[in-house]
């Protein structure tokens, strides 16, 4: 999985926490917060990617994404390594 | 042997503020506030303090001992991340205002939100041990709020705000004995997991500071963690079919419906009709209090576990399972039994009824509440306090045998009954 595709699966589970934001254009540099997304939501958006992605690390290990773009990278890395 | 709650009680403030009203004054986004599902919180009053909550969540059960029954309490614990002196601990207090025998162990610990568990769980292995056949131990978890937020930083992130409106102030007190007659532990069906993070603590005195993200990253974790060590310890456990009631530590209900959400998606495969209804069933009645209370840190595992007794059904006896997370961190899922006849003693103490009975703040009343905040900051060697800040707040404590903190001198505090 390429992170096209990580990006996209992101996308998704936004939109799945965040019905009101289904057809939005994201962009890497936006922040999720800035989407509306509070601590709740963001930790869902983790949570139903790393399944998607049947990614098993502990999700501290995921901290420190500033925004999508670095979530992306962090779950990319994560995956290859895994 | 039988071991666990022979008695416990909830002090929940003499006063509370309605968050959504403080959201909307602070100007948060309250677009998504209710999914975090907060509603009140207590805030303590310039003449409360750690120990008089504390005092007022334990003296309804130990007037309720016999004098014989009283003078066995031979360990008394205050957990605690509020403590008010490095080395003298706030269970030295406690012990005097409960007027309880000298012949008694006192200290206080602390692990952030974890303290009351790790309490409980020594007062458990101190009656286990049999080394003092008969004795009951005293669990005391008190924590309160009283400032603001240390400044967001490069590390400290803006959501951190959201911790105001949750941050609540509260006592529970649980008698631990080998009569648990409100709720009997499962003897060895532990899973505690822990290990070094850096998401919210207190760094300076009467502050916090972390940040959301990490913290409840860690929680989810550790939620995870705890249940798999559980699970090797009690194999046939089942997290949907073995527990009838989740009693989750809950910083705000959100952050436990999310806990909750994610745990069956993993462990029982649940879709989302089925997640939602069983939180209704399983976990709502645990978080009844908490909602209004707030975050009272070491006190709300216990607070939650107070909440499933009295708002639970158990026509037979039920299993609880509890979770506590404490910040930095360490936590641990263990689990209980409780039956009808523990919830008919447990519902004596009307918990429900004492918070419904607070002051309600105004936002104007709870901002005043700042500046003599400041006044009682940790340190303060010698301050008078007037107990007529708030008439409205102090005149509802009138009749009900509360402990107000009167003075500090020479850094000693001196309380007194309110009549």
């Amino acid at each position: 999985m390429n992170k096209e595709d990580i990006f996209a699966l992101v996308a998704r589970h936004v939109c799945e926490v965040i019905p009101e934001l289904e057809g939005y254009a994201f962009k890497p540099s936006e922040r999720l917060a800035d989407l509306g997304a509070n601590s709740v939501d963001r930790a869902e958006i983790v949570a139903l990617t790393m399944e998607a992605l049947s990614l098993q690390v502990p999700r501290v290990e995921l901290f420190g994404a500033k925004n999508i773009g670095e979530l992306v990278d962090v779950l990319y890395e994560k995956l290859r390594s895994a | 042997m039988l071991v666990g709650i022979e008695a416990m009680n909830v002090y929940g403030g003499t006063a509370f503020l309605d968050v959504m009203m403080l959201a909307k004054h602070r100007g948060l986004d309250t677009a998504r506030f209710e999914n975090l599902m907060m509603k009140q919180k207590a805030v303590a009053l310039p003449f409360e303090d750690p120990v008089t909550f504390g005092v007022n969540a334990a003296k309804p059960i130990v007037d309720a001992l016999t004098p014989e029954e009283k003078d066995r309490i031979e360990l008394l614990v205050a957990c605690t991340e509020s403590g008010i002196d490095f080395g003298k601990s706030i269970s030295t207090y406690m012990h005097h205002y409960l007027g309880l025998n000298r012949n008694c162990r006192l200290f206080e610990i602390k692990q952030a939100c974890y303290s009351g568990i790790a309490g409980l769980q020594t007062a458990i292995s101190f009656v286990l041990s049999q080394a003092s056949p008969g004795a009951k131990a005293l669990v005391v978890a008190t924590d309160i709020s009283r400032f603001m937020t240390v400044e967001a930083g490069e590390e400290l992130t803006a959501d951190w705000s959201f911790a105001e409106p949750s941050a609540g102030a509260g006592a529970v007190a649980a008698l631990v004995s080998a009569r648990p007659h409100v709720f009997q532990i499962d003897v060895g069906a532990s899973g505690y997991y822990g290990y070094e993070v850096m998401d919210s603590c207190r760094p300076v005195p009467d502050s916090e500071a972390g940040d959301a993200d990490l913290s409840l990253m860690s929680y989810l974790d550790c939620c995870e963690q705890t249940f798999r060590e559980y699970k090797k310890r009690v194999p046939e456990a089942d997290y949907k079919e073995t527990f009838q009631y989740l009693a989750f530590h809950t910083p705000f209900g959100g952050m436990v419906k999310g806990a909750h959400r994610s745990m069956m998606r993993k462990l029982a495969k649940a879709k989302p009709p089925e997640i939602e209804t069983d939180f209704e069933q399983r976990v709502l009645p645990g978080m009844i209090y908490c909602q209004r209370v707030g975050n009272i840190m070491g006190a709300t595992a216990l607070l939650s576990l107070a909440s499933t007794l009295d708002n639970g059904r158990f026509d037979t006896p039920q299993r609880i399972g509890c979770f506590s997370y404490g910040s930095g961190c360490c936590s641990e899922f263990f689990s209980g039994v409780a039956a009808s006849n523990g919830q008919q003693l447990q519902r004596g103490f009307m918990i429900g009824r004492q918070l419904d009975e607070r002051y309600a703040l105004s936002i104007d009343e709870y901002e005043s509440l700042f500046d003599h905040s400041l006044a009682l900051r940790f340190g303060t060697r010698n301050k008078k306090i007037d107990p007529g800040v708030l008439p409205g707040a102090y005149e509802s404590c009138r009749g009900k045998q509360r402990l107000i903190l009167n003075e500090i001198r020479e850094y000693h505090r001196e309380y007194r009954w309110s009549s």
